[in-house]
């Protein structure tokens, strides 16, 4: 691939992919800035163009006015990529899918205001066709940046399929199950390296769930293994799988 | 063969002086578990460990093992063998890497994994505590634990040390061995046997009908599909098993995006994709795709397939995948024994 001409747009999301992103600051971004020219990059320049190669894309889709502007992303770019959990499957924000009073719990008197009006969240490809997506909350920058490695070379990217304990047991991590915890890592998208129980805390599947995730297995294990309540065990994964469950709204 | 005796006060000397002379890998305490790694000091020796989470075949075949490093200059291979002694080796292991030997010389040699294996010297120890799902005494019974290059017995005042191997008796040096008495020979040998008959859990046919009855078995979709409904497919009991060596590979550019390495990953049959197969013009096809396609065939391989090419079963009973399966379904054990009274 020539030097590709890359963008950075960002929806309904806390911004902290971009600074995860950004953070690079280190050797890793500094060198990847050496193959790409960023064009348009909303944190750091007002440009647009009318030709990218790539379109970065944060956030979730929660706004209908956000289909135009994701539109014209679309028709702009040969390459679309959609990063972090907001993106790539709605995310945490999600979670507002299944509830009516949410407006009302965040912005109090002020929830009618007509700027704060949105609606379910849905990920970037709810609106347009994604191409790729970098998973996690925050995303793994070091994931980003081999997916555009392997663009740059012209080869399709290689992102695991298989869930988290394949990576945790990798690293010949103590199970949480053993240490009287419990854990999402069996239904969870790997990729981040099973962070998470390698520093002796749940996994709490940020990437998502595996295609196929078995939920009445994990509700069972989250029961028997781990003493949760039924109604517990049946909401837990819902924190970054509120669209991917089966009772998703 | 030659049989020593080590004093229980002579023991931490012994391991000091090994350390000087090579890396020892040894079994040490992980929060409630245990897993083999370098040793810095005698005291973090754990020799009266149940089981390790991950098996010592790691050290040879890594979960990640670099195999080529490439640049705009060319490429260059990663087989870099470092001398290493594999201390505190239970027998049901041993055999597990004499399974991973043969897989890795039989046709082409995999000298990624056999440079790592030539440099080691293994040290085998007695099971001074049986863990919770073993069942190292009902599977393979017949087979006999070989390929390790000395074994060291607790008795009552000290160690027994036999050694194989010409490695083996260059530890000799290493410690203040004497020669051992006969009375301290049988101790150990009781020692070694009556660990026998003490698992947990139990086989209860031969290897040799389980083979055939599990082949036998192989069309009975429900009963597969009924004993994997649970499957996570996350692929632990693969990942922890001692005999499993499936791996995917993988190439990483570094951010220079000239310069790269090619690496080698434990895979798994039981995660979704990995019989996932290009058909050519952007087609796959996926030949297990259900739960109990991929648990039957982790059965099959480890109660039948490699019996022939193996002489015997290609599960050594450690239990790990047991323990390690979060939906408690990946014991063989229950599997096999089920599959036996289906009629
Ligand atoms: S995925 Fe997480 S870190 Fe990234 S923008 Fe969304 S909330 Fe923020
Ligand atoms: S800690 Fe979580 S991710 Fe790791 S093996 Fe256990 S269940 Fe799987
Ligand atoms: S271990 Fe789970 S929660 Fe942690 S980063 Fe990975 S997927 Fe996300
Ligand atoms: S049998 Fe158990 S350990 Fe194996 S893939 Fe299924 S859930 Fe995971
Ligand atoms: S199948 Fe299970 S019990 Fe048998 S060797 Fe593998 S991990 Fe151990």
């Amino acid at each position: 691939m020539s030097r590709p001409k890359v963008g950075f747009f960002d929806f309904t999301s806390c911004e902290g992919c971009q600074i995860e992103l950004t953070n690079f600051g280190d050797a890793a971004f500094l060198e990847l800035l050496n193959h790409i020219d960023i064009v348009e990059f909303r944190e750091a320049m007002s440009e647009k163009t009318d030709h990218l190669t790539i379109a970065c894309i944060e956030g979730s889709f929660s706004r209908e006015q956000d289909r135009a502007r994701l539109e014209d992303i679309r028709k702009r770019s040969d390459i679309v990529i959609s990063y972090g959990a907001c993106a790539s499957t709605g995310g945490i924000n999600a979670l507002k899918n299944h509830q009516d009073d949410y407006k009302k719990c965040v912005y109090g008197k002020d929830c009618n205001m007509p700027h704060l009006a949105s609606q379910e969240a849905r990920p970037i490809s709810a609106a347009i066709k994604v191409d790729y997506q970098v998973h996690g909350c925050p995303m793994d920058k070091y994931e980003f940046l081999d997916i555009v490695s392997h663009l740059l070379h012209g080869k399709e990217p290689v992102v695991p399929t298989y869930p988290v304990c394949v990576e945790c047991k990798r690293n010949e991590t103590v199970c949480r199950y053993d240490d009287g915890d419990h854990c999402l890592g069996q239904v969870a998208r790997a990729g981040c390296g099973a962070i998470c129980p390698s520093h002796g805390i749940p996994c709490e599947a940020c990437r998502g769930f595996v295609h196929d995730a078995n939920e009445e297995s994990l509700v069972q294990t989250l029961i028997e293994k781990a003493g949760f309540s039924k109604k517990r065990a049946q909401s837990k994964s819902r924190m970054f799988t509120a669209n991917l469950r089966s009772d998703a709204q | 063969m030659k049989n020593y005796y080590l004093s229980e006060n002579d023991f931490s000397d012994f391991v000091t002086r090994m350390i000087s002379t090579k890396e020892l890998i040894a079994p040490i305490a992980k929060g409630p578990r245990f897993v083999f790694s370098k040793i810095k000091s005698p005291s973090e020796i754990r020799l009266d460990y149940d089981v390790t989470i991950l098996p010592p075949k790691k050290e040879f075949f890594p979960p990640r093992q670099n195999l080529v490093k490439f640049s705009s200059k060319g490429y260059e291979g990663c087989i870099d063998p470092k001398e290493k002694i594999l201390f505190g080796v239970h027998p049901y292991d041993v055999k597990g890497i004499d399974i991973t030997d043969t897989v890795f010389e039989n046709n082409k040699k995999d000298m990624n994994y056999l440079a790592n294996r030539r440099a080691a010297t293994i040290v085998a120890s007695n099971i001074q505590k049986v863990s919770s799902r073993a069942f190292w005494d009902t599977v393979g019974a017949d087979i006999k634990a070989k390929g390790h290059d000395a074994f060291l017995t607790k008795i009552s005042d000290g160690y027994h040390f036999q050694t194989l191997t010409t490695k083996g008796d260059a530890l000799i040096s290493c410690g203040k061995f004497t020669a051992a008495t006969e009375k301290q020979s049988s101790e150990a040998k009781k020692v070694n046997e009556s660990v026998n008959g003490t698992c947990p859990e139990k086989l209860k046919h031969s290897s040799k009908d389980i083979a055939k009855k599990v082949r036998d078995s192989f069309s009975k979709k429900e009963m597969w599909d009924k004993m994997a409904q649970r499957c996570f497919s996350c692929g632990t009991c693969n990942i922890v098993c001692p005999t499993c060596y499936c791996f995917d590979v993988q190439d990483k550019w570094n951010v220079d995006q000239t310069s790269g390495v090619r690496t080698r990953y434990w895979d798994s049959c039981l995660t979704e994709e990995f019989s996932k197969i290009s058909l050519g013009a952007g087609h796959s096809e996926n030949f297990r795709e259900s739960r109990g396609s991929r648990y039957r065939h982790r059965i099959m391989r480890k109660a039948a397939y490699l019996n022939e090419t193996l002489g015997g079963p290609a599960c050594i009973g450690c239990g790990r995948c047991s323990s390690g399966c979060t939906a408690n379904i990946a014991d063989p054990v229950e599997a096999i024994n089920t599959i036996m009274e289906v009629k």
